[in-house]
């Protein structure tokens, strides 16, 4: 009798047990908004990127020189340097300000990244297998009036070293562009965006 | 009392199966890094990497370790790009186990450390960012070397402030890829520190020389031109190139068990680091021997160094092992099962000796400007001389760096240019 209820016991207080390890070794996915805002960590992110992009090119295009300008100026970007302490893309910092000036219709691009390319497919074109009538004419593309450049930073502190359970990061980021043009080499607009988070996580765990 | 005498049966069985498993997983766990490092050191390199195919030929406990050889056995294969992702994972496992697992703790204080994830020495995790940097320069990315220094100073201090200390080849790799994106102000300070931490600072004075006069720190240039002939101070302009190589030479150190045994059945287990290589003298230059700079780190001093700095954790956690073994045998109230697991803890205490083992024993980061006139470069003293591929000096604009990366006996020379 008591052996019996000693068994019932086990098996209901085990069973939930291994239901719920099975459930968490279970993988799962979810879609979630390239809008909505997630961190796992202190460090940069889809996120921050995002908000980085969204404060500087409303800037860029409120801002005078590209505010009183309706001719859509050309522009090269060169590159946001980075100079954190992490192996960030910066290249997709660049494409995103691009697609977003372009969509605001303030201003044109010409691109760094594609010059190659386009010589390559001029030679192409010039090599004798294409019609005189439809080959592209040399020396007709656009120079860029302004060039953009930024600078992608960070600063990292921790906790000092004491008795805890947590540790404790404060992660601090900051893009700032420029523009410059590229006839006076004035910088006719600068911004910057900063981030700083901090982040806590176990020392131990299971 | 059928079921006591089936229950000790029972019990007996499973602590036996367990001791074989636990020796039989510490030999499975490093018997491809063991084979790889083998094939290494024989000469055969590419088959040493080939031996690591994927991270799954070891123990999920011995994965920093896999990335830590892979890395190094690339690198030094001229394999850059395959030596850089490894040693990323490496990094990254680095960074998730700075959580201290409960479960595996508990589970080593009745076996013994082989049972944890194997985290590496203090000198080793900031190893893995001198690879990557060597690495991204080699590949001409000098802002993911950068990255990579930025990283390193924070293993720096963070991690090993005073065992690290005497590593003046990752110091110099640091304040270089400062310097090679022209970050004079980083560079500065890097060269700086360095400076004060060798006994003597000429190999970096050159440099501290021309920093210091470009950012017009004129009190601290003149302290830096004391160390610098009367010719190197009387020449108007440095010559805009430099070749940069990365040499290697002999064997790291090796972890070797230790044991101490008080009668009847208490082991007490340790491992000191033990000398792979005799001492090798730095590599020396020819024929431009006099405008040579080197710096040397003697990787097993910093490994000593780190193993040292650890003692003390290594030192309670052993005596709270022997403790707790103690306990559990006392607690037994059957002889024989007692007998039976007093033999178990006795050949589980095995001392943990999994180490990187690809290391050179010393890392030498040799500078020669490069005059217009240059004829070809000979390093000396790698068990050959090694001549490096005769280089256009007039290449590029401003600043311009040559690297090259050199294992003593260990194949070819791998150099990139700008």
């Amino acid at each position: 009798m008591c052996r019996n209820f000693f068994s019932k016991i086990v098996f209901w207080v085990s069973m939930p047990l291994i239901m719920s390890l099975m459930i968490g070794c279970t993988a799962t996915t979810r879609d979630i908004s390239p809008d909505e805002t997630i961190h796992y960590d202190e460090s940069y992110d889809f996120s921050d990127k995002n908000a980085i992009v969204n404060d500087l090119v409303e800037s860029l295009v409120n801002k005078p020189p590209l505010v009183a300008r309706f001719d859509r100026p050309v522009i090269i970007i060169y590159g946001v340097a980075n100079r954190t302490s992490e192996h960030i893309e910066t290249s997709g910092i660049t494409d995103d300000i691009r697609q977003e000036i372009l969509e605001s219709g303030k201003a044109r691009f010409v691109s760094k990244r594609q010059r190659d390319d386009i010589a390559a497919e001029t030679d192409y074109q010039y090599g004798g297998n294409v019609s005189a009538e439809t080959r592209l004419q040399r020396a007709r593309q656009v120079g860029a009036e302004y060039m953009l450049t930024g600078t992608l930073r960070s600063i990292k502190k921790k906790e000092p070293k004491q008795v805890r359970l947590r540790k404790k990061t404060l992660q601090y980021y900051s893009l700032t562009l420029e523009l410059t043009d590229l006839q006076t080499g004035l910088i006719e607009w600068t911004d910057s965006a900063e981030i700083v988070r901090e982040a806590s996580k176990p020392f131990i765990g299971w | 009392m059928v079921n006591i005498a089936s229950s000790v049966h029972k019990l007996k069985s499973a602590c036996l199966l367990l001791c074989l498993l636990s020796i039989a997983v510490s030999g499975c766990a490093s018997g491809k890094l063991t084979r790889a490092r083998d094939a290494f050191y024989g000469g055969q390199p590419e088959q040493a990497a080939a031996v690591l195919s994927v991270p799954e030929d070891v123990s999920s406990r011995d994965r920093l370790l896999y990335f830590m050889e892979k890395g190094a056995i690339l690198h030094h294969n001229g394999d850059y790009q395959g030596s850089t992702d490894n040693l990323l994972r490496a990094a990254a496992l680095m960074r998730e186990q700075d959580i201290i697992s409960a479960g595996q703790q508990t589970a080593s204080l009745v076996t013994n450390e082989w049972l944890t994830d194997y985290k590496g020495e203090y000198a080793e995790r900031l190893l893995v960012h001198t690879y990557l940097m060597m690495n991204f320069l080699m590949l001409g990315n000098h802002e993911s070397a950068l990255v990579e220094a930025k990283q390193a100073l924070e293993v720096y201090d963070d991690t090993c402030p005073e065992a690290c200390a005497n590593d003046f080849f990752t110091r110099a790799l640091i304040a270089h890829c400062f310097e090679a994106l022209n970050e004079i102000n980083g560079a500065y300070i890097e060269y700086k520190n360095l400076a004060e931490l060798m006994p003597d600072p000429s190999p970096v004075a050159r440099k501290l020389y021309d920093l210091a006069n470009r950012l017009g720190f004129d009190d601290d240039a003149e302290r830096f031109s004391k160390f610098l002939s009367e010719s190197e101070l009387n020449r108007r302009k440095r010559p805009a190139g430099e070749v940069i190589v990365f040499a290697g030479q002999g064997r790291s150190p090796v972890k070797i068990p230790h044991n101490i045994v008080v009668p009847p059945s208490i082991r007490f287990s340790f491992y000191t680091y033990d000398d792979r290589s005799p001492y090798l003298p730095p590599p020396s230059v020819g024929p431009l021997a006099g405008s040579a700079d080197i710096v040397t780190t003697d990787v097993g001093e910093i490994l000593k160094a780190s193993l040292k700095e650890r003692l003390a954790r290594i030192l309670v956690k052993e005596t709270a092992r022997v403790v707790a073994k103690e306990a559990i045998a006392n607690n037994i109230d059957n002889d024989g099962l007692e007998i039976l697991i007093r033999i178990f803890f006795f050949l589980t205490e095995v001392p943990d000796t999994r180490c990187w083992q690809t290391l050179p024993a010393y890392f030498s980061m040799i500078r020669v400007p490069l005059p217009p006139e240059a004829g070809p470069i000979r390093i000396k003293g790698l068990g050959q001389t090694v001549t490096l591929p005769e280089i256009d000096t007039g290449a590029g604009n401003g600043s311009f760096y040559h690297y090259y990366s050199i294992r003593n006996g260990m194949g070819p020379v791998y150099g990139a240019g700008p």
